[in-house]
């Protein structure tokens, strides 16, 4: 996919893969292939089969409380989909979330990217306690930001208020109510401070890759430090912001843990994994839960697609030159 | 972010030199102070559990960032709160077993991807990408369906069983890493008689060790960090809970003792602690390795 077709780095030379050996005999190749097969076989099976039987029951009118009344549906499920006005902003919430997400967190940690590839006293400490957010446990960094940071009485967040006004001897500070009042912030916040570490991990290890000597003979010739970052470093690092914009969204998009933690669904934050969930669980319509979902895969698809384009499409005459 | 750019050498024209004592203090102070504050920002929310967790049962529902006695046996009271170890024993299971299953299935198929050459191949790879975007919430209702018909709902078999069959992200993983094997090394094992799986037992599991040892760590936190997967299948059997799932009712079943569920947060996060730091290396390897050597 879109990852193929990324321009190989200059220093690669393995594309130029000498064509195979032609073996004896067709049989005999497919027989020493034989032990392999069972795992081909398995590995078509079990990546296509749920979602072809989702695809079916996407059509199908299934409630699981109501197990005569099952049928044929045509495309009902997807109107109710798409007409459904909770299904509707779910999927508006969804794009927003993920988008949100991944293009903040990739800015932060490209920020902090940099910040860690100059060397300075107390580099490793630093990057430990970046690393720290990445290693706690999803629904445990929800709960964290729930109930530890954004709760109006003993948060952190308020907490500090407290002590800052109380500095320049205020007895009334702010006492904003987080959650309520800026719902799907909120939850954005929480997903940015996991995913920036990862983000600066990648973008790290693109920095650390750069052949040092254009960058330095760039520095010779009077490069200002802004035009070797506009011109060496991010056209270097494109293919390890599409890598960690691609990994992000993937992640993000089937985001459950934070959605379920913080706000419930609740407040205009349910996206189409809690959706479907609800759907499923409370109201056990089985055919709507699989529209929504199959809706879900080919708009991250489309989404996928469409922001990578443009992604490359801004930098492409750089890497040309 | 122009700060944070990285401070270069200053040309070592001399036009430049005489500012630059000046201009090196100030950056090292930028640096300094920039690095710090970012550093505390992110690790911060982190340090406020650890305090939290060390508190009184009063002294957690104040908006005291410091506690005023550190009671260092909430730890071991959350044990007697909660059994953790069962949940422990669970969230092990779940994971170990998944990294397993994931190791057998997954290497011959990254194998058979980037190494074999065959009709089809590149559809299947194709496959297997839009597999790995799938949400595991879209294919939920037919697996629900199914696990529930042959009765293996209400315990962790149904999230365990699918990895030593398939799973999509790490066959993605382990082939681009197998691709940057040169072929000749396979193909020299073949004109010396190796088969197929000999050589990729001999010749390739060897020298892909760094990806394999990512694409366990990634399997291993992945399912460690798993809730949807619990919820959904144990949700209505706590005795089957793993430790994230179990983390999300203490809260609730526990209200009052806030600062046991910040301990609670701390022991789960010791596992991906020490994991990481001795994976970090091959971590970031694995990350970067999939999407730039296409």
């Amino acid at each position: 996919m879109t990852l193929d077709t990324a321009p190989p780095p200059v220093k690669q030379v393995r594309r130029e893969r000498p064509t195979p050996p032609r073996g004896p005999g067709g049989a005999s190749r497919w027989a020493r292939r034989a032990p392999l097969l069972p795992a081909l076989i398995f590995l078509i099976v079990v990546t296509q089969l749920p979602f072809v039987a989702t695809l079916v029951i996407s059509f199908m009118r299934w409630n699981s409380l109501d197990p005569t009344n099952r049928g044929f549906a045509g495309v009902d499920n997807y109107l109710t989909v798409f007409t459904d006005a909770g299904l509707r902003s779910s999927v508006v919430t969804t794009v927003v979330l993920t988008a949100a997400v991944v293009l903040i967190s990739l800015v932060l940690g490209l920020g902090l990217a940099l910040l860690l590839d100059t060397k300075f006293r107390g580099r490793g400490v630093v990057r430990t306690m970046l690393i720290a957010p990445f290693l706690v446990v999803p629904v445990a960094a929800a709960l964290l930001w729930k109930h530890a940071l954004y709760n109006p009485s003993y948060g952190l967040f308020n907490g500090v208020l407290t002590w800052i006004w109380g500095l320049f001897g205020s007895q009334n500070p702010p006492q904003p109510e987080w959650i309520s009042e800026m719902p799907l912030s909120a939850v954005v916040a929480s997903l940015v401070w996991q995913w920036t570490p990862f983000m600066m991990l990648i973008l790290l290890a693109g920095l650390q890759s750069r052949p040092m000597d254009a960058v330095e003979a760039a520095h010779i010739d009077g490069a200002s430090p802004w035009q070797v970052f506009r011109y060496l470093t991010f056209p270097h690092l494109r293919q390890y912001l599409e890598l960690g914009g691609l990994l992000g969204s993937i992640y993000i998009v089937q985001n459950f843990d934070a959605v379920f933690t913080i706000t419930s669904g609740g407040l205009g934050t349910a996206n189409l994994p809690y959706t479907i969930y609800q759907t499923f669980f409370q109201a056990h319509e089985y055919g709507q839960a699989s529209a929504a979902g199959v809706v879900v895969v080919i708009g991250s698809m489309i989404i996928a697609t469409f922001a990578l384009r443009v992604v490359s499409s801004l930098f492409r005459d750089e890497v040309r030159s | 972010m122009t700060e944070t750019l990285p401070a270069p050498p200053a040309p070592a024209g001399a036009p430049q030199r005489r500012s630059r004592d000046a201009r090196g203090v100030l950056d090292w102070v930028a640096l300094h102070s920039i690095g710090l504050a970012l550093g505390l920002m992110f690790a911060l929310p982190v340090l406020f559990v650890l305090l939290t967790a060390v508190m009184g049962d009063d002294e957690a529902f104040t908006s005291a960032l410091w506690p005023s006695e550190w009671h260092w046996e909430n730890f071991a009271l959350a044990f007697e709160k909660a059994p953790l170890l069962k949940y422990l024993g669970n969230s092990l299971l779940y994971s170990l077993l998944a990294t397993a299953g994931m190791l057998l299935s997954s290497i011959p198929a990254a194998y058979a991807l980037a190494k074999l050459r065959w009709r089809g191949r590149d559809a299947v790879f194709l496959l297997v990408v839009g597999a790995m975007m799938l949400p595991p919430q879209v294919v939920a209702v037919p697996l629900y369906d199914t696990w529930s018909s042959l009765g293996l709902t209400g315990t962790l078999w149904p999230l365990i069983a699918p990895y030593f069959l398939f799973d999509a992200f790490s066959v993605f993983l382990l082939r681009q890493f197998v691709l940057t094997i040169p072929q000749s090394y396979v193909d020299a094992a073949r004109v010396d008689g190796c088969g197929e799986f000999q050589a990729m037992v001999r010749i390739v599991v060897p020298m892909a060790r760094p990806g394999i040892a990512a694409t366990s760590l990634f399997c291993f936190l992945y399912t460690w960090n798993d809730y949807f997967g619990p919820l959904l299948y144990t949700g209505e059997r706590p005795d089957q809970w793993t430790l994230s799932l179990a983390l999300a009712s203490f809260k609730s079943l526990h209200q009052v003792q806030w600062n046991l569920a910040m301990a609670v947060t701390l022991l789960i996060m010791i596992p991906a602690i020490v994991l990481f730091a001795f994976a970090q290396r091959s971590f970031v390897r694995g990350i970067t390795f999939t999407g730039v050597k296409g």
